[in-house]
């Protein structure tokens, strides 16, 4: 018989997932919420969704979780147009159905000794980011802290915060309302001039923050990232320069999204040298300084 | 969903015996156990699950990106990424579940030697079959480059022929001028059996940055656009092993059950199913019960009935293809 660990076994389910909602938002982003109860009992942040598009594009795509209700049975998430697939995707309608499988990977975890995780999101890595904070609202051992970065306009109505963060410029004041709503403080970027929003990268604001920390509150920041490849190449160099721990999650092309053809690999540095690991199973949440070992 | 037991979906495949005909093919399952993670997935659905390209050392296979969608298929270049024969044998079988189904090694390797060698360190293994690949397109040596060469193939089979008494499928590329001709030399070669097709070679571009998607620049085409070839290459090495009752695996772009009992009635013994589970991870079972669905209504005991059923159109009818 199997001498293995079977605890792998039966995590991943597949649903004919009802569109409960499906919004769309400037720059070709899309809010897509779909009735999943499985796979809202067992989502964890970071986890992601294997999602057929469309009958005639029938290899399904990743996309991450950005909010689930155990209780209600539904999962969220927001996407982007980007190629065939998600454009295809965005032509369903409430009442529709599509095949939905999940939740997949490695999730994002933080740690008690590190109880001011500094979540980074850029574009349509902001969800992940989101569905963190949500696990962490209400719970009194951390402090979050997020910074949302988008070139497009952002898929909600940024609103001037309520939470004070000290050691930012006072302008710099637009939230995310549902953030705000959680309690969990957080502040906006843009390369594009926006009204509260921090011009320039997400790694601007997130430096300006760690240096107004003194040493020990440093000590207690982690970070957590999601965005494009560039944007998390910064973020590592930043977490680096300032000696603090970060994960960050990852995308590639796939086709299974469970382990099974290797079609999803990413280069990392091991004690044994560099390993090809599969983003949707060994992650999509990496250490990043095994991703992007120091220069 | 898990399929009961059913003898009319039995097949012998070489002495073994197989549940249902369906295998799971090599590098789409990686080594066994990866599917399992989906609920209702069980490999007590398939008669046979090939693990992934194995080759003498570790590989690291290509650079991203390796996959990627086409019209009625994808490309893939994974590169044989593989731990190496010894961490296979020593430290992946023994997880396995014989009892579940069987198991298949899938051989490659840059030399007539390394396969040699990887074929002897798995017939010293409970593994229960091995497929040798002389077709991957992805790799720079060995791989097709010996498949698209009858006497190459030839040569492969019988040094590996040589390792192993455990039953021996050859795997043809179907990018070969005259894949009959290298079918009838690989069974004298020792050949048990043959899985038909192997990928095709194909690219995709992209348009703005002018480059190849797939890091390896060219990749293997699989899927439903491969199917009408497949099924030609089937019905081809079929002619060439009847008279030796030697069985096929037909593959190639399998999505349902018609499309399985398109390469039973073909001349395949076994059906692979790859690409497909990617589509659709919960597929086994309902191609399972469509082929009993089929057999019921034809009034057949065994799908092993069914295996080169094809009734060709008389000449007078055949036209010129051009
Ligand atoms: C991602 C991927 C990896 C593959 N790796 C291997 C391999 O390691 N060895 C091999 O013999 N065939 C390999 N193949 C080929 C398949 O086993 C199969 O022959 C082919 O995909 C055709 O079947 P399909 O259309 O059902 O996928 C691979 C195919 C895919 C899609
Ligand atoms: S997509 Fe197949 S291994 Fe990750």
């Amino acid at each position: 018989m199997n001498s293995n660990d079977n605890s792998h076994r039966d995590s991943i389910a597949v649903e004919e997932a009802l569109i409960l909602a499906h919004q769309a938002f400037e720059g070709d982003q899309y809010l897509l919420r779909v009735g999943a109860p499985q796979i809202a009992a067992s989502a964890r942040p970071g986890s992601f969704v294997h999602i057929t598009c469309d009958r005639s594009r029938p290899l399904r795509r990743p996309i991450s979780i950005m909010r689930v209700s155990a209780r209600e049975g539904w999962v969220e998430l927001l996407y982007k147009v980007v190629g065939e697939g998600t454009r295809l995707l965005a032509r369903h309608q409430t009442g529709e159905r599509l095949s939905v499988m999940g939740p997949i990977g490695q999730p994002f975890t933080v740690h008690p000794q590190r109880p001011r995780p500094l979540l980074i999101g850029g574009g349509i890595g902001m969800p992940p980011m989101i569905f963190v904070a949500e696990s962490l609202q209400g719970d009194t051992r951390y402090r979050p802290f997020a910074i949302l970065g988008s070139e497009a306009p952002f898929p909600f109505k940024p609103r001037p915060s309520r939470a004070l963060v000290p050691g930012l410029d006072d302008e710099v004041i637009a939230a995310m309302p549902l953030l705000d709503d959680w309690g969990i403080p957080s502040r906006l970027t843009s390369q594009v001039a926006r009204p509260g929003c921090h011009q320039g990268y997400v790694t601007d604001l997130a430096r300006q923050w760690l240096e107004s920390l003194d040493p020990q509150a440093r000590g207690e920041v982690e970070i957590l990232a999601c965005g494009p490849h560039p944007m998390l190449e910064a973020v590592a160099r930043l977490a680096d320069a300032f000696d603090i721990p970060c994960q960050v999650s990852l995308e590639e092309f796939m086709a299974c999204g469970v382990g099974g053809c290797a079609g999803c690999v990413v280069e990392v540095q091991t004690d044994n040298g560099p390993v090809m690991k599969r983003v949707c199973v060994d992650g999509p949440v990496f250490d990043a300084r095994q991703v992007f070992p120091a220069a | 969903m898990t399929t009961t037991t059913d003898s009319h979906l039995a097949v012998d495949f070489c002495g073994m015996t197989f549940n249902t005909p369906l295998v799971l093919l090599s590098g789409c399952v990686g080594f066994g156990e990866e599917y399992t993670r989906v609920r209702g997935f069980s490999n007590r659905d398939a008669g046979a699950v090939c693990l992934k390209g194995t080759t003498g050392q570790a590989r690291p296979g290509n650079p991203p990106h390796r996959v990627y969608e086409t019209p009625n298929g994808m490309l893939n270049a994974i590169g044989l990424q593989n731990p190496g024969v010894d961490w296979v044998v020593d430290e992946i079988l023994p997880t396995l579940d014989f009892g579940e189904t069987r198991f298949i090694a899938n051989v490659s390797g840059s030399s007539i030697e390394e396969y040699q060698a990887v074929t002897r360190r798995f017939n010293d293994s409970p593994i229960d079959a091995i497929e040798i690949n002389i077709s991957c397109p992805n790799v720079k040596e060995g791989g097709v480059a010996f498949g698209n060469d009858p006497d190459m193939s030839a040569r492969v089979v019988e040094a590996c022929r040589r390792a192993t008494d455990k039953p021996l499928i050859t795997k043809l590329s179907p990018n070969q001028t005259d894949i009959a001709e290298n079918a009838r030399r690989c069974i004298e070669a020792g050949s048990d059996a043959f899985a038909v097709i192997n990928t095709l070679m194909g690219m995709a571009i992209d348009i703005e940055s002018r480059s190849p998607v797939i890091g390896n620049n060219q990749g293997g085409l699989s899927g439903p656009a491969i199917k009408p070839v497949a099924l030609l290459k089937v019905h081809q090495v079929h002619q060439v092993c009847k008279p030796h009752a030697i069985p096929i695996i037909g593959q190639g772009g399998v999505t349902c059950a018609e499309d399985a009992l398109e390469f039973l009635i073909a001349g395949a013994s076994a059906v692979g199913i790859g690409t497909a589970l990617f589509y659709d991870p919960l597929v086994l079972p309902k191609i399972n019960l469509g082929i009993r669905d089929y057999l019921e209504r034809h009034g057949m005991q065994s799908v092993m009935q069914l295996t080169g059923t094809l009734q060709l159109n008389t000449p007078a009818q055949q036209r010129c293809a051009c």
